[in-house]
């Protein structure tokens, strides 16, 4: 079934460095432009593989010109790492849907005690007072029963799709992923999305 | 899509011939593609974000598009050798951090005297925010400052059309030309289509011109008379470019004049405000020299004008003087409405315009703060940090630990003074290791140290990385020497310029499109310099480095240590390209007592942490370098 295609479609991908944040905004971006769209994005990378923050912004859509999306009209945040989500909680549009990866990662001033980290019930409900819908799940543990815990970002990226709210086919992100990842890590990324797919399309 | 169709798309590259063809790029490799369809034979350059990827990327297919690529040891000397290329009638590309251009800018400001024969482009990445960088330094007044015309991309694929553009402006005017590209142009995310290649590629011919190219006193009188003209030429042909755009509302009161990027924000203000027809936009895509009569005719139509540009009002002064020149009475709006702090958005655009066009605040926006307000106190500190086993990790702890040991012989309450410089060593101004007192530039901190030393009665313990001594050490280091400064000078040698993505330099042995080089060392040079104590350590091997650095920091007059391992990022790639094992360490739980936390609180590794009160290290990311069961007191860490 074809998907009615919306004016503007705005995504903010929040994660840690080594999550493959920018692997799915990759992804996604390919996807997007051969569908025929628009696509604009951008990503602050330099601190990437150091454990910083990292997020990166995909906006899909016929009218768009600027890489950055405004504060208050994100309409999907995707959080594989709680504590990124909630900094990001200020581009939510009040319609928009959160996809919250629930397995933390503890940065080490935590570790030294020179900061303290919420607890997830606390993130939750502020991400679900701020948001239309939250939608929590493994994504590590769906990896693994995947094949790999790695394809977490996959996962992720299945659950992003079957929100439907996204102007792309999943045909494609699997045509993507064929041409992306070599033959034998297919499989693993086939389930990973599919898992996606089904934790929140269910 | 068909999936041969699909295959096809997906094995386009940058060097594709394919025009028409779109794919989905980062801008600076777009600004790199750009170099490629302009049939750029040499491109020199000195890595920094957000500027680097353009040089990665030409350096990988140098070979096969015909073009010469380097890694130059710092921003001047790439200037050089792009000016050089130029002169021969090549044309040559350089690119580099808004930072970088200072250092540059010696031979920037006489290239434009002399002109150029090739095709010369100069591409700056200015960073709005300072994501990555020192300061929020804005290129376009070197840029003036210099009589250089700049470009400056309001999308991706501007940037690399912009390219294109520059190479054929600066072979007609024989003047070099600048590209002003920002963060989220460098490192934005665009679909961008391609255009064609050019494939001419011409001998480099040097003509012995002295009467211009030897730039004494008489040569520079005239040459500067001569730039003077060319650049007037520059003025008339910008304003019809297709880079400089007008859109007049039919019954528009108020005008916006967007430069670069800050025009998709401004677009994309207007439909948030949904004031589209009701504004008047002018499109600057060249902020020096500006399209004159375009502005004149912008605020000939309106009552109030806003200009929006990221960082300085640079095109707003302009403007403000173009009206004053041509007596039109209109109040134009600027950094009283824009912020001049950080990267634009289209928030503060629209926030500017309800100002002028009296629509309320914004709710949307305002509930956002409140939100963002609510969480502001739970967010984690999560700071960049050392990667588990860098070797800069123990370089900074060993420093720290030897120089206070000797500093409490200077006396009660002395402390060490730790200068430091531009690189991921930066990082260990975080606690737990609280080591860089001071980071101000490249190569700076062997020059603060030298400062230090004739005002200070303390241990003096600078350090900078490999690739940061070549680029910029070695003359403060002379200095040092010179005027007899008792300081300790540490080289972090981890084999790599690693803060921006590993690329090679002179200590590495091989140049930017891999091809082997003589690998000079740095101990070599320091004692060419003249330096008396010069050590090399293995900073994991915690002992025997501690005792020779003390004996550096106890050595009166300059000292010099190379601190050499290799990066924990690369030195992890090497082991497994060979096939070898990475052998994390584990804690022993009967043996670490839960009164103790060293490796914990001195160490701040991302890969130890706490569990049960003890401490626990996570075997995926721990590479095994060994620090922290050497610090244990309890022997308590052991590899597996």
């Amino acid at each position: 079934m074809k998907k009615e295609k919306i004016k503007e479609c705005n995504v903010i991908i929040a994660g840690v460095g080594g999550q493959g944040v920018i692997l799915m905004s990759e992804l996604l971006g390919n996807v997007a432009m051969r569908d025929g769209l628009n696509v604009r994005g951008s990503e602050v990378l330099g601190m990437a593989v150091r454990g910083g923050s990292v997020s990166s912004t995909i906006r899909i859509g016929d009218h768009i010109s600027a890489p950055l999306v405004a504060t208050g009209t994100c309409d999907i945040l995707v959080g594989l790492e709680p504590s990124e989500a909630l900094r990001h909680i200020s581009f939510l549009a009040p319609s928009g849907v959160v996809i919250l990866n629930t397995e933390t990662v503890i940065p080490f001033m935590v570790t030294i005690g020179m900061s303290g980290y919420p607890g997830l019930k606390e993130i939750t409900e502020k991400l679900a007072a701020a948001s239309g819908r939250l939608i929590t799940l493994d994504a590590v543990e769906l990896a693994r029963e995947a094949g790999s815990h790695l394809a977490a970002n996959i996962v992720m990226l299945g659950a992003l799709l079957g929100t439907g709210l996204l102007p792309v086919q999943v045909e494609s992100v699997k045509k993507e992923i064929e041409v992306h990842f070599s033959p034998k890590l297919i499989p693993v990324n086939f389930r990973a999305l599919d898992f996606g797919y089904r934790a929140v399309n269910n | 899509m068909e999936t041969n169709r699909l295959k096809e798309l997906a094995r386009l590259t940058v060097t594709s011939d394919a025009p028409g063809e779109r794919m989905f790029m980062l801008g600076n490799e777009a600004i790199a593609r750009g170099a490629i369809e302009a049939g750029v034979q040499v491109a020199a350059a000195y890595p920094g974000t957000p500027s680097s990827e353009i040089m990665e990327t030409l350096a990988e297919v140098a070979a096969k598009s015909g073009m010469y690529a380097e890694w130059s040891v710092n921003e001047k000397v790439a200037f050089e050798v792009a000016l050089a290329a130029s002169l021969c009638g090549v044309r040559a590309m350089t690119s580099m951090k808004h930072v970088g251009l200072n250092v540059a800018h010696d031979s920037v400001m006489t290239a434009n005297y002399i002109g150029v024969k090739g095709g010369l482009l100069l591409v700056v990445a200015d960073d709005p925010w300072m994501w990555s960088s020192q300061n929020e330094q804005d290129s376009r007044y070197v840029a003036e400052q210099a009589y250089m015309p700049v470009l400056e991309p309001s999308s991706i694929q501007e940037a690399k059309d912009m390219v294109v553009s520059a190479f054929e402006l600066s072979e007609q005017f024989k003047h070099p030309f600048m590209l002003r590209s920002v963060t989220r142009i460098g490192h934005g995310r665009s679909d961008v289509r391609l255009g064609e290649i050019r494939r001419e590629r011409v001998p480099g011919v040097f003509e012995k011109d002295p009467m211009r190219l030897v730039v004494v006193p008489a040569v520079a009188r005239r040459n500067r008379v001569l730039m003077l003209e060319r650049f007037e030429r520059i003025k008339q042909a910008v304003s019809n470019l297709p880079y400089n755009e007008l859109k007049l509302g039919k019954t528009a009161r108020l005008g916006i004049i967007a430069c670069g990027l800050s025009y998709s924000y401004a677009l994309e203000a207007i439909d948030y405000l949904e004031l589209g027809g009701k504004v008047s936009v002018l499109k600057i895509g060249t902020p020096h020299p500006l399209p004159e009569e375009l502005i004149k005719k912008l605020l000939e139509s309106v009552d109030e004008a806003l200009v929006v540009e990221e960082l300085e009002p640079f095109v707003e002064t302009h403007v403000k003087a173009i009206a004053q020149e041509a007596d039109i009475r209109v109040k134009i709006h600027g950094k009283n409405l824009i912020p001049k702090v950080g990267e634009l958005s289209t928030r503060q655009v629209a926030e500017a315009l309800a100002k002028l066009t009296n629509h309320e605040s914004i709710a949307g926006f305002s509930r956002a703060d409140e939100v963002a307000r609510d969480v502001a106190s739970l967010l984690p500190l999560r700071p960049p940090a050392l990667c588990p086993g860098c070797p800069h990790r123990a370089s900074n702890y060993l420093i720290g630990v030897v120089s206070r040991k000797v500093a409490r012989q200077y006396g009660e309450g002395i402390q060490p003074i730790y200068p430091g410089d531009i690189g991921c060593y930066t990082l260990a101004v975080n606690p737990p290791l609280n080591a860089v007192d001071s980071c101000i530039c490249m190569g700076g901190g062997f020059g603060v140290a030298s400062g230090l030393a004739h005002v200070i009665k303390a241990p003096i313990v600078a350090h900078l990385g490999d690739s940061t001594f070549f680029h910029s050490g070695i003359p403060p280091l002379i200095n040092a020497v010179y005027n007899k400064a008792n300081i300790t000078m540490v080289v972090l040698d981890n084999s790599a310029t690693a803060m921006t993505g590993f690329q090679p330099h002179p200590g590495t042995g091989r140049t930017a499109t891999g091809e082997e080089a003589p690998l000079l060392k740095i101990e070599d040079i320091a004692k060419a310099c003249g330096v008396e104590f010069v050590e090399v350590i293995d900073p994991l091997d915690l002992k025997k480095a501690a005792d020779t650095l003390e004996r550096a920091i106890r050595f009166e007059g300059p000292a010099v240590v190379v601190s050499r391992s290799i990066c924990a990022i690369l030195g992890q790639r090497e082991k497994r390209r060979k096939g070898e094992e990475i052998v994390p360490y584990r804690v022993l739980k009967e043996k670490c007592s839960d009164r103790c936390d060293a490796c914990i609180s001195l160490l701040g590794c991302p890969a130890i942490m706490r569990e049960d009160s003890k401490a626990m290290i996570d075997s995926a990311t721990c590479p095994g370098c060994g620090l922290c069961a050497q610090i244990c007191p309890y022997k308590a860490i052991v590899q597996e």
